[in-house]
């Protein structure tokens, strides 16, 4: 079955090239694309960051294993969701993983409902990152047209100062501060102050 | 006056003379040899005398003719008379006195010897005896010269011979009317008698003989020094007399001081009387005698005799044919070589010399002669007789009659006695041999006791053995103290059988030494364990030598031992396999993951249309080939968890790396260890049990490990590696570790030795007992740039 073109990618890493040749194919059949890699360097030096989808991680790679590898990514700042695969698994690797922000452990061999299962997961988390990603970007756009001093008007809002306290402050009077407020509002697209909060926290004002 | 003794010779009483014929035959080297056939006879007989040539048959061994044989060549030749073409030369011999006469019989048998010395010859001698004094006068001289002349007439002599004075004397006073011109030779003639008939005529020669009386009694004075007195005994006849005044005449020559007595004319018994009672320093000289005093007559050879026999002195005489009566001996011609002379001096006559040129001796020669016997007698010592006298009658010695019997007998008694010696020290040597071996035998049988050994010879058809009387069940089992070790080869347990063949054959080809241990089936079903050792010998048939023991116990203690160690292998295997049961999974799960993956995904390929068929038989194709993966890894671990004897393979370590690594990938994968395999191309294989090196492999790879376990991740490198090192494969397993501590490395391979926490300290120590099982050596070094190194030697089965 050829995947959509919208459809997310699955990229697997497993160092046996049975395995991966297996699971690909079932992915496929599900609907996924699939980039393999046979070791974790080469999924770093060749993946496609920008595609959307998620990680089939094997834990036991010779060189750089798994969980070395769902390190140096977030130290990259990648959200890729990972699910990880593995041989045998103990309790502490699985903790270290999750802990880190895995989608998923499994141990081979692993149902096909359940790896589906675990990589859409995988592919909405990061379908949801991606999307939130976006709505964070447009906020900036929206804060970086605000005048000086709208913008200092809108970080007195968010730390919680009243009119009266912002216009003490910045030595203007309480009018001008409303009238400053009324602006950054139509600017920022928020309809009242409380949403207005809001937007500030996600651009962590 | 010295008388001839032929001449005065007398026969006793009437004499017949008959024919007598007496045969020589004297072997020659020709085939053809005369004979000499002589007839004799007196005046009452024909003479005739014939030399016949006779074919001889020589005998092969011997030189002699038998007698039968001629007579019948004589009769057959005489029968013939045309083969008697040869005229015969004649030769008359004329002798004075009775041919019986001792001279005579002796003279005569020189002369015909001296003919017989010329077989070229043919001579026919006649003999004519004038038998004086016994007939004489003129009547009878008369008639035998007519006699003579008509009985030779038509065989006229060509030489004449006469023995004695008087036949000379008859045949010069009637040699005009015989034979005139045919030549005389003279034989036995004294020289006082030719100095009275000189000068004779130039063609009558020969040689007078003399009688040395003085040289015989001067011979005897030497033998008998202290002898005072000489007897001379003589009788009372004409010729008595005449030897009485020779010698009376010729004494006075002899030493002073001798004193002589003649016993003279004294009859016989008196004379013996008076001999008998002569003093012992006296010696006695005869010359015979031919009457005694009472007128009795004797011969002078019978009277010397007699005389002999009587006296208590030594007798002496001048006359060979007195040797053997009893005399000492004394200085005397031979009579036998005047005839030998004789003869040759009318054969010269008869080949035409000339008489005259004809050199003679002056005189018969007169040795000394000695009867040996009365040297003995008188005790004159051998010494004393010189080197030239002719010593008669001399007894050889034992010595000289048997001496090459006497050699012989004693060669054979010093073989017999040597070999007797030989034959005792032989004994002896056996008999310290027997005892020795006895000795031997018993101390070998306490030995065979003690050590419950049976001992046993197989050799071509016969193969025995012994066996201790008490101790082994080579011994019950047999009904006597013999094994036969044939049977004990067919009760071998058939598992061992071909072993102890293949054991046996081997020792047998290669001259060598054989040892084997083999099972016996008991009759109760358990089967008792045995170690036989020997060697073949070769030295008589081919054979082998040996001594078989009842190793039950010890086999038994070993097979519980190797089942104990097996246990612990197994064990520790079951326990190390735990360690890696991570890791093992892990390589299991990874072809039942790829299976479940291809399974499903093939699952959901089905159910929509169209079916990717191509794709589908590959998804197939790959799940087959991990479903073998996975049995791959199931079968060996199998192996590896199963409990079994050791099983000896040849085996590529290569492989055996390869496959063990398997189980292994994983943790090392985990643990973030590098591996690195140096693995040499073309190994040859060694004999070794898989489950023992894997064991073994697995135990140092997870050591290594372990000892890398504190490393920065990147420092982790494992290295195997093999190589051919002088006809051994050797197998190493590196890490880099911190080393092995000086003080460790001997503790290390000891049992229950560990440094890990929770290690139960058998690893290595099995390890290094896998290795020497294989006859091999398991060592560890530090590495120079760091970490152990643990080689494993396991002797390889054959070069590459």
């Amino acid at each position: 079955m050829t995947a959509s073109p919208s459809a997310p990618t699955v990229f697997l890493v497993d160092d046996d090239v049975q395995v991966l040749k297996a699971q690909a194919r079932l992915l496929r059949e599900h609907g996924f694309k699939t980039d393999v890699f046979e070791s974790a360097e080469t999924f770093l030096a060749q993946h496609d960051a920008a595609a959307p989808g998620c990680l089939v991680l094997d834990v036991n790679l010779p060189g750089l294993d798994g969980l070395a590898l769902q390190r140096r990514l977030a130290q990259v700042g990648s959200s890729r969701p990972i699910v990880f695969l593995t041989g045998h698994g103990d309790i502490p690797m699985s903790v270290q993983a999750i802990k880190a922000g895995a989608v998923d452990f499994l141990t081979k061999p692993v149902a096909g409902a359940t790896l589906v299962a675990a990589v859409r997961a995988g592919a909405a988390q990061d379908a949801q990152a991606r999307q939130a990603m976006g709505e964070i970007a447009t906020l900036r756009q929206r804060h970086a047209i605000l005048s000086p001093r709208e913008r200092e008007v809108l970080a007195g809002l968010a730390a919680g100062k009243l009119n009266k306290q912002i216009a003490g402050e910045l030595g203007i009077a309480e009018a001008t501060v409303k009238f400053h407020r009324a602006r950054l509002m139509e600017r920022m697209q928020a309809r009242t102050v409380a949403e207005l909060m809001h937007l500030a926290a996600r651009l962590e004002l | 006056m010295i008388k001839s003794v032929a001449s005065t010779q007398r026969p006793r009483g009437p004499e017949r003379y008959s024919a007598a014929t007496w045969i020589r035959a004297r072997p020659c080297t020709r085939n053809v040899f005369p004979l000499i056939v002589r007839t004799e006879s007196g005046l009452d007989g024909s003479v005739t005398a014939r030399r016949l040539p006779v074919f001889a048959v020589r005998c092969g061994a011997g030189r002699c003719l038998c007698a039968p044989v001629w007579l019948l060549l004589l009769g057959l030749l005489s029968a013939s008379p045309s083969v008697l073409a040869v005229t015969p030369h004649n030769v008359l011999v004329i002798y004075s006195n009775s041919r019986l006469l001792p001279a005579t019989v002796e003279g005569d048998r020189g002369l015909v010897e001296g003919f017989a010395a010329r077989p070229d010859l043919t001579v026919a001698v006649s003999a004519e005896f004038l038998d004086q004094p016994r007939f004489s006068g003129e009547a009878y001289e008369r008639t035998f010269v007519t006699y003579l002349r008509e009985k030779y007439a038509a065989h006229p002599p060509d030489a004449i011979l006469t023995g004695s004075n008087e036949a000379l004397d008859f045949m010069l006073r009637h040699r005009a009317e015989l034979f005139e011109h045919v030549p005389i030779v003279y034989m036995a003639v004294a020289s006082t008698y030719l100095q009275s008939v000189s000068p004779l005529p130039a063609d009558v020669v020969g040689t007078p003989l003399t009688y040395d009386f003085l040289g015989t009694v001067e011979q005897a004075l030497r033998w008998h020094p202290a002898a005072g007195r000489l007897v001379v005994v003589t009788g009372t006849s004409r010729w008595d007399r005449e030897w009485e005044a020779s010698i009376r005449a010729q004494v006075a020559n002899l030493r002073h001081g001798l004193s002589i007595d003649f016993l003279a004319g004294l009859p016989i018994a008196e004379l013996q009387q008076r001999l008998r009672l002569l003093p012992t320093r006296s010696i006695v000289f005869t010359p015979g005698f031919f009457r005694d005093g009472s007128g009795r007559e004797f011969t002078p050879r019978e009277a010397t005799r007699l005389i002999a026999a009587a006296s208590s002195a030594p007798v002496y005489a001048t006359y060979s044919p007195f040797l053997g009566t009893g005399i000492v001996g004394g200085r005397m011609a031979n009579i036998d070589a005047m005839g030998r002379l004789g003869a040759q001096t009318a054969i010269a006559l008869i080949e035409g010399a000339d008489p005259a040129a004809l050199r003679m001796p002056a005189a018969m020669p007169t040795p000394l002669q000695v009867d040996w016997r009365q040297l003995r007698r008188w005790g004159i010592s051998a010494r004393a007789v010189p080197a030239d006298a002719i010593v008669r009658f001399k007894e050889p010695t034992l010595w000289e009659a048997y001496r090459n019997l006497a050699l012989i007998g004693s060669a054979v008694m010093l073989l017999q006695a040597g070999l007797i010696v030989a034959l005792l020290l032989e004994r002896r040597r056996r008999r310290r041999t027997v005892a020795a071996l006895a000795r031997s035998e018993q101390h070998m049988r306490l030995a065979a006791q003690a050590a419950s050994l049976s001992t046993w010879i197989h050799g071509g058809d016969t193969v025995d053995a012994t066996a201790p009387e008490r101790g082994s069940r080579h011994a019950d089992d047999a009904p006597g103290p013999l094994v036969d070790f044939r049977d004990t080869l067919a009760r071998i347990s058939p598992q061992d059988r071909a072993v102890v063949d293949t054991a046996l054959r081997d020792a047998l080809d290669t001259n060598g030494e054989f040892e084997v241990e083999y099972r016996i089936e008991a009759p109760d079903g358990e089967s008792r364990w045995y170690s036989a050792r020997g060697r073949a010998d070769h030295a008589q048939a081919p054979r082998l030598l040996g001594v078989a023991i009842d190793v039950t116990q010890r086999k038994r203690a070993e097979i519980q031992a190797e089942q104990d160690r097996a246990a612990l292998y197994h064990m520790t295997r079951v326990s190390l396999l735990g360690q890696l049961s991570a890791s093992i999974a892990h390589q299991l799960n990874q072809p039942l993951a790829s299976i479940l993956g291809n399974a499903e995904a093939a699952q959901k390929m089905l159910e929509r249309e169209p079916v990717d068929l191509p794709e589908l038989r590959e998804i197939c194709a790959d799940i087959v080939a991990e479903d073998h993966r996975a049995a791959q890894v199931i079968r060996r671990l199998g192996v590896l968890f199963k409990r079994g004897e050791p099983l000896f393979e040849p085996l590529d370590v290569n492989e055996l790396v390869r496959d063990t690594i398997e189980f292994t990938r994983s943790i090392l994968t985990t643990r973030h260890v590098t591996l690195a395999m140096h693995l040499a191309p073309a190994l040859p294989p060694i004999a070794g049990d898989r489950v023992q090196l894997q064991q073994m492999l697995l135990n140092l790879i997870v050591n290594a490990a372990d000892a890398m376990a504190e490393l920065p991740e990147d420092r982790r490198v494992l290295t195997i590696a093999t190589t051919l090192d002088a006809g051994a494969v050797r197998l190493s397993v590196a890490d880099r570790g911190p080393g092995v501590p000086v003080e460790a490395l001997e503790k290390l391979f000891e049992p229950f030795w560990s440094t890990k926490a929770g290690g139960m300290g058998m690893g290595l120590a099995i390890c290094r007992s896998i290795v020497e099982a294989h006859r091999g050596s398991l060592l560890v070094t530090n590495a120079p740039a760091g970490g152990a190194e643990f080689c494993a030697l396991l002797p390889a089965l054959a070069s590459p």
